[in-house]
This record gives structure tokens, C-alpha cells and sequence, in this order.
């Protein structure tokens, strides 16, 4: 059963019937070295980093997975109120962190 | 007399061409900022405006709002999270150039320009990446500021000034 996320409070056009408490997700990333020296030489004409995009995009995919299945451990069919953090751990590492409240909703 | 054979001044050869590379390239790569990174950056912009008409064309307006409740649409089968995201930096020129303007302070225009694209662009994005996926609608769309890569080296700022920007927002249907 595919579970549905939701960054608002609730889902329109459903009722929840139940909370499960609070599904996350995280994931620590670090860019490798190569990548780092090919965006520094992107950047000499500026605009987007294509390699430090993918990356992001990848990592917050993986911490957004992550917190999904939390949920469906938790018997849930939906995640709503879905919220991103982000935060630097030393040494050039980043932790994305995805958090929402598991819940059980039903159509209206 | 100190006599040179054939491998001595092959390395010192060797040498010279490694230091004058790494003499040679910061100069050069400057000047090619200064010349190419706006031509670079403006057809990127056109091609955006392009995208962002092609769209609007499509969809009969706009696809993606802030509000939490759905417009258009009454009955929703199923709902699920959107979400873009992009890297932008400003080119060497714009780097430079901002910090002599931060000596006086006032409007930096040449951070304006490459901000301004980011944001304009992970939108695009969003409402490209929601046609694609057949949402018909995405709501409650939030554009976030996150500048992971800029605060990593042991807490000192990166110089890059590297942004990453992220919209995510509700896609119904």
C-alpha cells in the first residue's frame, strides 16, 4: 500500500481518524572530493552546481523514504504535516532530516 | 661545470610547465569569468522564461499556490509530496565584484541576479516536475533557503557562497 505525504495539516478531502505519532527520517551525506573540484571550477561562470544538486535532491529523497517507512511501520497510511531540516556535521557532512506526523486517514 | 642531462631537463621542463599552468589558470579563469559568466548566466535566464511561458500555455495559468486548500479541484483520490531543489553560486566576477561593493555597503546587484534565478528556476521546476508526474494541482508550496555547503568546512564560511534553494509543496489529484 503506497503511503501519501502531505505538507499540509490535513489531507483534503480525507478524515483523520488516527494519530501514530511523529515519523522521521535522516540521512548524513558528504560531497567526495571530486565533485568538490569540478563545481569550484563550474563556478568560475557561476549559476547552478549540477553535481551539489543531485546530490541534495538524492539525500533528501533517501531521508523523505526513510521517514515513510517509519510510518508504514507504524501502521500508517498517510504522513501529513511533512517538514525538511537540514543541518552541518563537521567534517564537510550534511544531515537531512525529514519529520511528519503519521497518520490514519479515511475519504470522506 | 654543472652539465644538465637528458632527464634533468626534462623535469625542469616538466616544472615549468606545472608552475606556469597553475600561474597562468586563476588569471585566465578570472578574465573568462568577467567575460562569459554573464553571456552564461542571461541565456540560462531566457531559456527559463521560455519554460515558464511553454507551461503557463499548458496549464491555463499557474499549477502550483501557497494556499492549504485546493482551488479547483472537489473530489481528491490521492495526494503525495513534490519537491525540486537547486545549487547556484555567483561566478568569480560576482564574488569579487560583491565584495568591493560590501566595503560601502548598499544593493549587490550581481548576488541579486544570480538569487533571483534560483528562486524563479526551483519554481519552475516544481510546477515542471508536478506536470510530469500528473498532479493536477500542488498546494501549500513552500520555498526554502538552505546553505548546507556553505557552513561546512569547520564551521568557517565557504567562499564559493554557494545556495541551495528547495521547493516543496502537496500535489493533488
Amino acid at each position: 500500500m503506497e503511503i501519501m505525504t502531505s505538507n499540509t495539516e490535513t489531507i483534503p478531502g480525507f478524515k483523520i481518524t488516527k494519530s501514530l505519532g511523529v515519523a522521521t527520517g535522516s540521512t548524513v551525506r558528504a560531497k567526495h572530493i571530486g565533485k568538490d573540484i569540478l563545481a569550484g571550477l563550474k563556478n568560475i561562470v557561476g549559476g547552478e552546481l549540477k553535481a551539489y544538486t543531485e546530490l541534495l535532491m538524492e539525500a533528501r529523497t533517501e531521508a523523505l523514504g526513510r521517514m515513510m517507512m517509519d510510518g508504514a511501520q507504524r501502521g500508517a497510511n498517510a504522513v501529513v504535516n511533512v517538514r525538511f531540516a537540514t543541518s552541518s556535521v563537521a567534517g564537510g557532512a550534511a544531515e537531512l532530516f525529514a519529520y511528519g506526523t503519521a497518520v490514519i486517514v479515511e475519504q470522506e | 661545470m654543472y652539465e644538465v642531462d637528458g632527464t634533468g631537463a626534462l623535469l625542469v621542463l616538466f616544472l615549468i610547465v606545472i608552475v606556469s599552468i597553475f600561474a597562468l589558470f586563476f588569471p585566465l579563469a578570472f578574465i573568462y569569468s568577467m567575460l562569459f559568466g554573464g553571456l552564461h548566466q542571461s541565456s540560462h535566464q531566457k531559456k527559463l522564461l521560455v519554460r515558464e511561458k511553454r507551461v503557463a500555455q499548458l496549464v491555463g495559468g499557474d499549477n502550483i499556490h501557497t494556499l492549504s486548500r485546493p482551488i479547483n479541484l472537489e473530489n481528491i483520490s490521492q495526494c503525495g509530496l513534490v519537491m525540486t531543489n537547486i545549487t547556484v553560486a555567483p561566478s568569480w566576477w560576482q564574488l569579487f565584484i560583491g565584495q568591493i561593493k560590501s566595503i560601502f555597503g548598499g544593493q549587490i546587484q550581481s548576488f541579486d541576479k544570480v538569487l533571483t534565478y534560483g528562486r524563479a528556476e526551483v519554481m519552475q521546476r516544481l510546477r515542471e516536475q508536478a506536470l510530469g508526474e500528473g498532479w493536477s494541482e500542488v498546494i501549500n508550496v513552500r520555498v526554502e533557503t538552505s546553505m548546507v555547503m556553505n557552513k561546512v568546512k569547520g564551521g568557517q564560511q565557504n567562499k564559493l557562497g554557494t545556495l541551495e534553494f528547495v521547493a516543496y509543496g502537496t500535489g493533488i489529484r
